[in-house]
């Protein structure tokens, strides 16, 4: 897209026809050529456009200072708030989480996460972990090992190096033993998902330890209640963006609509709903912060041309009734 | 095919055009290699130009970044090459929009000042001819009578001058130095 389309936003044409316009009406004989020239090629439209923007501007050269006019007050934009919010909040919710350490300190804790929290917890033993939206995690650091169990949801962990205790983490029937290493188990009503940023797990289900499987970094498998571990696959890019969320972000690459809506709804009270099927499938790109769906509804709107109406519980994506620009 | 709406075209002298260079410096920034910043405003450039209207937009200097980012995204996702720095990067913009107000009055007047160092630097009688045009408000027939040229020279001329004003509103001037570099980079 590049080789040939670059001269034309500084086009000859445009310039002289910004000109001509500019001191009045068309002849019929000029009007059809400027038609056919911009008939020719639609870009030309928006070259033409720039060109006689900037003849006006130069009509302000005329303007005495008094005589620009001093700008509305912009609204504060609320997706440029939303960082600063989410840290104020992951400071609040780790120095909690420190406080309740001091107390639990070889007691094991429990540690919940409300919709749309995302908590980092320090544990007793040096590791750490990251707890997803509407999860909760029970800790029991013993003499001989380090338990974890996850009751629902979905978790980091950068676990400490301690031969001597392995840390193993429970998901339903699942287990996922690791030395000193860091990744995540997302608990689902048919297994878990176990995606390894470092070093190696091994993972098996209750009662099946023959089938364990080992995940090295850069890997995940999904290990079935029922029926054990999967084939681990590698895809270290795709392990990045699905642990997004422990920075509080959620990260699309070609997802649809869709998915990225139940994604943001995993976060959020007000839901973000899809009114129109053929927008379902519309694809996107991009990291968006997990707690602004309304920021993310607009973003998605102008990519894919939809309309975004918001009300109390719910941010309905519609098709716009006339179809005008972005 | 329609032609482009007065309104539009004031709309974009005063809230677009302006901010072109940065847009274009921005996107110099969050685009992969290969990629052509021009593209996508051009591409801006067209979208605008289908608006019907422009009073609903409450935040145009927004809205133009925004509908620049946009088109990224979808040149993206048609070549399958993104830059993930490139929401971020916008979340910093919209930052820049919280400037407090009387900033916001002293970069209008830098505007003005902008336009007429723009018009300053042309070549003599270009200049001349845009002078009269626009700030002292002379037909364009009177302009020819009084060099002694035909109108058709004026006209020329008035082109030539406002090609080289085009040219330099693709920088941003804010920040030269950066231009100067990414430029040699290329």
């Amino acid at each position: 897209m590049s080789e040939t389309t670059q001269p034309r936003l500084n086009d000859d044409a445009a310039a002289a026809w910004a000109v001509r316009l500019g001191e009045g009406a068309l002849d019929r004989e000029a009007q059809a050529e400027l038609d056919a020239w911009l008939n020719e090629d639609p870009r030309r439209r928006g070259a033409l456009l720039r060109a006689q923007a900037a003849w006006r501007l130069l009509d302000r050269a005329g303007e005495g200072h008094g005589a620009v006019p001093a700008p509305r007050r912009r609204p504060v934009l609320r997706f440029a708030l939303g960082r600063r919010r989410l840290l104020a909040g992951g400071a609040a919710a780790i120095a909690a989480s420190v406080a309740g350490v001091a107390v639990m300190v070889n007691m094991g804790a429990r540690y919940g996460t409300a919709l749309g929290e995302v908590r980092r917890v320090p544990l007793a033993d040096g590791s750490l972990a990251a707890i997803n939206t509407e999860s909760v995690v029970d800790v029991a650091l013993r003499k001989d090992e380090r338990r974890v169990t996850l009751e629902r949801g979905e978790a980091w962990f950068s676990v400490a190096k301690d031969k001597a205790r392995p840390f193993v983490v429970a998901a339903g029937p699942v287990r996922v033993r690791a030395v000193g290493t860091a990744f995540s188990v997302r608990l689902h009503a048919t297994g878990a998902d176990v995606l390894v940023t470092e070093g190696v797990v091994e993972a098996w289900t209750e009662g099946a330890v023959a089938k364990k499987v080992r995940i090295a970094a850069g890997a995940r498998a999904f290990i079935s209640n029922a029926v054990g571990p999967t084939q681990p696959v590698e895809s270290p890019q795709q392990i990045d963006r699905a642990l997004a969320w422990r920075d509080g972000q959620i990260a699309l690459e070609g997802e649809t609509l869709a998915q990225a809506a139940a994604e943001f709804n995993r976060y959020n009270k007000k839901k973000l709903v899809i009114e129109d099927p053929e927008l379902a499938g519309g694809t996107l790109v991009g990291w968006f912060h997990a707690n602004e769906p309304e920021a993310f509804a607009r973003a998605a709107a102008a990519t894919l041309n939809a309309r975004v109406v918001e009300d109390k519980d719910a941010i309905r994506l519609t098709r716009p009734p006339n179809v005008t620009g972005i | 095919m329609l032609p482009n709406r007065p309104a539009v075209i004031d709309w974009v002298a005063l809230h677009v055009l302006p901010h072109e260079g940065k847009a274009r410096a921005w996107l110099r920034r969050i685009m992969a290699p290969g990629q052509e910043p021009d593209d996508v405003i051009q591409d801006a450039y067209c979208r605008i130009a289908t608006l019907e209207s422009v009073e609903h937009i409450r935040n145009p200097r927004a809205y133009f970044f925004q509908t620049c980012r946009s088109i990224v995204l979808e040149h993206a996702r048609r070549a399958r090459v993104v830059r993930m720095e490139t929401v971020t990067e916008f979340d910093a913009l919209s930052i820049l929009d919280e400037e407090p107000s009387p900033e916001r009055v002293t970069a209008a007047r830098q505007e003005l000042s902008r336009v007429r160092r723009l018009i300053a630097a042309l070549p003599e009688r270009c200049r001349r001819i845009i002078e009269m045009r626009k700030i002292e408000g002379v037909p364009q027939r009177e302009i020819a009578e009084r060099l002694g040229v035909s109108e058709r020279v004026v006209e020329n001329d008035a082109t030539r001058g406002l090609k080289l004003i085009l040219k330099a509103l693709e920088d941003d001037e804010t920040r030269p130095a950066e231009r100067r570099r990414e430029r040699g980079q290329a």
